[in-house]
């Protein structure tokens, strides 16, 4: 088994090297009534309503204690995180927290691989682990060539990135002899997929007896100004007919996933074209998981071509939608080219 | 694609494109008879070209019969039972999938796929050649006639039902080929596959088959299959993946501080375009002559670029490498198409379909010409007259799969 020695663990609590930190000082999750874990879980309260309410993650590991205090802290914060989504069972609350979560390891990621002195073995160790056991896919490392990571091809299209997004699609790859070559950052990001998963798949694995009073009450209080913020949503479009492309993408949120980039643009460019204000566009796109105000207002005046000299940007043909996957062609859909023409065709302009 | 037979080509709804032209010709068609003889002969003589794998039984077979019609999802025990049913049915083509199943005979989702072999198909016609043109024929649906080059509108009866038949000459071969190469060496150079481990079969008509027989793509999904194929293609290929983006005003930026490892597509495009780039970075020479380039262009570098990949593209049929329950043309068996067999080649430069892939007997028959044509078979040339010619088998047999010639009466 690999030994990490040093603090670089904390960032990563969901291995299970850093789990036996807190395990063999066999602690339980009753230990949580203590009071000598208050400061913890406030923090994992402070780190989910920063993830709920304002999209943010602006999380500070603690550095200033011993290196074993430090790990075993942040195992433990990471739990009472996943305890308090457990427990306040809103799947699109689950899901927005997996990918914030994710967000935040990814980060720490990056930064370690472009950063790190690539003799640090500790740094590599940890990459591999995570990579092979978690996702069973085999990194290397090709130190002749710039340290490129390399991965087999047939395990790089095991990753759904490789077929949602144009510049990862094997095509825009650099590919040689077999393998896929990527750079520190682009790795990373290949996996964020697969690490919201787990977190996904931990929480749901979760099987616990009994909450702990501090948390249940947290929980409480977090689910329900979840739920004043919340309602239950209504498609936008007051016209009866929505195009089933863009149905199913109110669906997708409804259900609180992500949506990749060219569902947001055909989403963005159909709400414009059906005359909505900025605020009713920002009321859909504020359900999504990521969501960030700035950056969302600044990409839709920008497809509206408010901004700067850029030019409006219109809604993407049946055709473009059907290479992007985004094609939920019915019957209704016969004979049109592009999903606005069902409006017309319903209002009979 | 009438070299493989895919899925949903079970039915005879498709055989008015691509079916046997005997389906509905009486049961006494001389030329009909006299096709399923000679192929009967070949089978029963040269029965060992065929290029059966150890685990026949694995594999699905699919026949079409001198009638037209289709047998699918069949399987045989060995190589034995495989012979006597060629030589009772003496079928006018032969199909044999790549994939392996657990049942072969079962319905398509039913089979259980164990995998199969990457299979690439480069069809002469899609090559849109110009010697084509001159040499290629058309077939009207309606009167029959045939006439030469490429027209819109039958010359006898102005009607636009046409059916072109390849008349591939050596420079189509030499232009298929120089694809096979492209394609072998993106596979060499990008996928890592071994040159021995990739197996080229001229297709017995107009185009090749390239097999790939490598453990590490043996499972690979349908999903993945298409994404190796339009890698091949060149299709989609973002110029930011040259390290090149376009700003606000539409101008296209080089991004020098970017490591770009210089291989793959990125590598063969720079290659092509004399664009230099050293130690996997964008320096101040690459962007010197970058600007120059892009000035002479009229900033449409994108387009220049397409047309390079266009070039460097293989020009495969993605459909058949990402299908895979498609089953494929059995080495060593005839194309009704031509009278050719579909034949391994082993070496490429030296392969002549004209002559190794032509197993047809060489005694003389009486054939009907329906028109003036010169065809070369085994080293030999045979100009033909319209009309009555004494031609050997293996000509003859090539006109009447091509519906340019009538069998005589036998003595
Ligand atoms: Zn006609
Ligand atoms: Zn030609």
């Amino acid at each position: 088994m690999v030994r990490f020695g040093n603090k670089d663990l904390a960032k990563y609590p969901f291995l299970k090297e850093a789990f036996s930190y807190i395990t063999k000082y066999d602690f339980k999750l009753e230990d949580l009534d203590s009071k000598d874990y208050l400061h913890l879980i406030d923090k994992a309260a402070e780190k989910i309503e920063n993830y709920l309410f304002f999209g943010r993650f602006e999380y500070q590991i603690n550095y200033s204690k011993t290196h074993e205090t430090i790990v075993q802290e942040e195992v433990i914060i990471f739990l009472i995180s996943l305890l308090l989504i457990k427990s306040i069972s809103i799947d699109v609350v689950t899901k927005k927290f997996a990918l914030m979560e994710s967000m935040r390891f990814e980060k720490y990621l990056i930064s370690d691989l472009n950063t790190a002195d690539r003799d640090d073995k500790t740094i590599k160790l940890i990459l591999y682990k995570i990579f092979e056991d978690l996702f069973s896919t085999k990194i290397l490392l090709e130190v002749d060539v710039y340290n490129f990571y390399k991965i087999r091809i047939n395990d790089y299209l095991d990753h759904p990135i490789a077929f949602q997004e144009k510049e990862w699609n094997l095509i825009n790859r650099t590919l040689h002899n077999g393998f896929v070559y990527l750079d520190g950052s682009e790795i990373v990001r290949l996996f964020r997929n697969e690490l919201y998963l787990l977190i996904i798949d931990r929480i749901k694995k979760m099987s616990i007896t009994r909450i702990p009073d501090t948390i249940m009450a947290i929980s409480k209080s977090i689910k329900s100004r979840w739920e004043q913020i919340h309602h239950s949503i209504n498609a936008p479009v007051s016209n009866a007919v929505t195009p089933p492309c863009i149905q199913h993408i109110y669906d997708q949120i409804s259900k609180g996933e992500n949506l990749p980039h060219p569902a947001r643009l055909l989403l963005g460019t159909f709400l414009i074209y059906s005359n909505k204000t900025l605020e009713e566009m920002l009321e859909l796109f504020k359900r999504l998981p990521d969501f960030d105000e700035k950056i969302t207002r600044y990409q839709l005046e920008h497809l509206a071509g408010k901004r700067g000299n850029s030019k409006r940007y219109f809604v993407p043909s049946c055709e473009k939608i059907k290479l992007e996957n985004l094609c939920y062609e019915t019957r209704i859909c016969q004979g049109i080219s592009n999903p606005t023409q069902l409006i017309r065709k319903k209002s009979g302009i | 694609m009438s070299d493989t037979l895919s899925f949903d080509s079970n039915n005879s709804g498709k055989n008015g494109k691509h079916g046997s032209k005997y389906q509905n010709a009486e049961p006494d068609d001389k030329n009909k008879n006299w096709l399923e003889g000679i192929f009967r002969k070949y089978y029963f003589y040269h029965y060992s070209q065929l290029e059966l794998g150890e685990l026949i039984n694995e594999h699905e077979f699919g026949f079409r019969l001198f009638d037209g019609k289709i047998r699918r999802h069949l399987a045989f025990n060995d190589k034995k039972e495989l012979y006597a049913y060629i030589i009772k049915f003496s079928p006018s083509d032969i199909f044999y999938s790549s994939s392996r199943y657990q049942s072969p005979t079962a319905e398509i989702d039913q089979k259980g796929w164990i995998g199969s072999d990457l299979i690439f198909d480069i069809d002469g016609k899609d090559l849109h050649l110009e010697c084509a043109q001159s040499h290629n024929l058309v077939l009207c649906k309606d009167c029959s006639f045939i006439s030469k080059g490429i027209i819109s509108k039958c010359v006898g009866c102005n009607s636009t039902r046409l059916q072109i038949i390849d008349i591939p000459c050596a420079r189509c071969i030499k232009s298929l080929n120089v694809e096979v190469k492209k394609l072998v060496e993106i596979l060499d150079d990008d996928f890592g596959i071994d040159s021995e481990c990739i197996f080229v079969y001229f297709s017995g008509n107009n185009g090749y088959h390239v097999h790939v027989v490598d453990k590490n793509f043996y499972n690979a999904s349908a999903k993945k299959r298409n994404a190796f194929a339009q890698y091949l293609m060149g299709k989609g290929y973002l110029i930011e993946s040259l390290g090149i983006r376009r700003n606000n005003e539409g101008v296209l930026i080089p991004m020098s501080n970017k490591i770009l490892y210089n291989q793959g597509w990125r590598r063969r495009i720079f290659d092509s375009i004399h664009l230099p780039i050293q130690n996997h970075k964008i320096d101040d020479k690459f962007v010197k002559k970058y600007n120059r380039m892009q000035d002479a262009n009229n900033n449409n570098i994108q387009d220049i670029i397409n047309t390079h990949i266009l070039d460097l593209s293989a020009k495969i049929d993605p459909n058949v490498t990402m299908d895979i329950h498609r089953i494929f043309r059995l080495s060593g068996s005839i194309n009704s198409k031509s009278g050719l067999i579909k034949a391994f080649c082993k070496d490429l430069d030296s392969f002549n379909p004209f002559v190794d892939a032509c197993f047809i007997g060489d005694s003389n028959v009486e054939i009907e010409s329906k028109l003036n044509i010169k065809i070369s078979l085994k080293g030999k040339q045979f100009s033909i007259k319209p009309g009555k010619n004494t031609l050997p088998e293996y000509v003859a047999a090539y006109m009447i799969c091509k519906g340019i010639g009538d069998i005589q009466n036998q003595t």
